[in-house]
């Protein structure tokens, strides 16, 4: 039995992009019978207006996921800040569970604390406070009652907001916030956070701060002209990435 | 019809010259000057695709002809079994190379006339010799020469013959 495991996040899987969605069947493949859990720590998906949307991609996505669980690896599904509603119907469908963060992994390397990252971000107000409104139950539910055309509508206008925004706040603004690394770690007692979302991948080391263990962020990177995954197995933990090709 | 002599056997493709006429005279040519012998099966993914056409044994890239337009909007899916053209991100970039479907790859379906949604033209499929392709799609692969998907033994198109009428 292997004792891999592996974390990917911000694929931003998306029609205009087959070649990504290419570079994860390829990634399913290599890692077939190789590693025995797989952890999507969010944005799998550039968009999700809900499991009832049917498209080629999501089709294609699910059944390959189903095929990598059916050899044996466990596959887990969290949300980002892009396709947080993400249900338990395309879970199955993924053969995936979805879980919520801070999810925490006991490891032989201590506790773990997987996130998707975006959480991280309080320097953020205006984006947290989106956040918690669209992440609250009641607008879920208000949202996904709507009909799809609504739907896509407004993750259209979200998505197009956000850009207008993010290109006038500041690189740092969207950066996570040291303080709040600190009390993750110190809340949940995982001496390791793991998350994408920001799109800087790197492992950093911070010091201690009230307690004398030494931490470490590791950073997935977005899946663009490389691919990127973290490996946790008895070796250690490593950031790797790939080149992901285009034709 | 036309038979790929590989190192796993033959497989034998027929070319779909109604719904993709550019892309099935392109393959007929690169077949009948004889470019495809001794090329590779170079990109190998299990349950998605396996790609050739392009590289000769030690994975040297081979100088093709002109690219040739894309024909992905002819509505063909690439479903096991499909021979479709390679291409970079770039639409109407095919050359010589090709695919074997091994999965039903809807996401490569045209979607519509944008650089995002043309997709990959299907120009034919395999008539017989599929499990050749099975065989094949399940080889061990490997990184080189900075592709992930290499098959560790070489998979060659050994020779090529084009059965007319």
């Amino acid at each position: 039995m292997p004792q891999k495991s592996l974390f990917i996040s911000d694929l931003h899987l998306q029609e205009k992009r087959p070649d990504l969605t290419a570079a994860l069947i390829s990634f399913l493949a290599r890692n077939r019978g190789q590693a025995d859990a797989l952890y999507i720590l969010g944005d799998l998906f550039e968009l999700w207006v809900g499991d009832d949307l049917n498209s080629t991609l999501a089709d294609s996505v699910a059944s390959h996921l189903k095929a990598f669980a059916a050899s044996g690896a466990k596959v887990y599904l969290m949300h980002g800040n892009r396709d947080f509603l993400i249900g338990t119907v395309f879970a199955a469908r993924c053969g995936a569970s979805l879980i919520h963060e801070p999810y925490l992994l006991r490891t032989p390397r201590g506790q773990i604390c997987l996130l998707h990252g975006d959480i991280l971000c309080t320097d953020d107000i205006e984006y947290q406070q989106f956040r918690t409104l669209v992440r609250s139950q009641a607008w879920q539910q208000e949202f996904l009652s709507k009909p799809l055309d609504q739907r896509l509508a407004f993750a259209d206008q979200a998505r197009a907001q956000s850009r207008e925004s993010t290109a006038t706040k500041s690189n740092s603004i969207m950066d996570v916030n040291e303080n709040a690394v600190r009390e993750f770690i110190t809340a949940n007692a995982a001496p390791i956070i793991l998350h994408g979302h920001t799109h800087r991948p790197a492992v950093h080391q911070i010091g201690p701060a009230e307690s004398d263990t030494p931490s470490q962020r590791i950073v997935l990177g977005d899946w663009d002209e490389n691919g990127w995954y973290v490996e946790i197995s008895p070796d250690g933990i490593m950031l790797e990435s790939f080149a992901i090709e285009t034709s | 019809m036309i038979v790929l002599n590989t190192n796993y056997g033959p497989i034998t493709v027929e070319l779909d010259f109604e719904n993709a006429p550019k892309s099935a005279e392109n393959f007929l040519n690169y077949a009948r000057e004889g470019f495809y012998n001794g090329t590779i099966f170079h990109r190998v993914i299990n349950d998605f695709m396996i790609q050739g056409g392009g590289f000769e044994s030690g994975l040297t890239q081979k100088e093709t002809g002109e690219t040739i337009e894309n024909e992905a909007d002819n509505g063909i899916p690439n479903l096991t079994g499909t021979l479709a053209m390679a291409r970079t991100a770039v639409p109407h970039s095919a050359t010589s190379q090709f695919f074997i479907n091994v999965g039903d790859n809807h996401f490569l379906n045209h979607s519509s006339k944008t650089d995002q949604g043309w997709g990959y033209a299907v120009f034919g499929k395999v008539a017989e010799g599929m499990e050749v392709v099975n065989k094949i799609k399940q080889v061990e692969t490997g990184s080189m020469g900075g592709h992930q998907d290499v098959p560790v033994t070489e998979v060659i198109i050994e020779t090529v013959d084009i059965q007319e009428g």
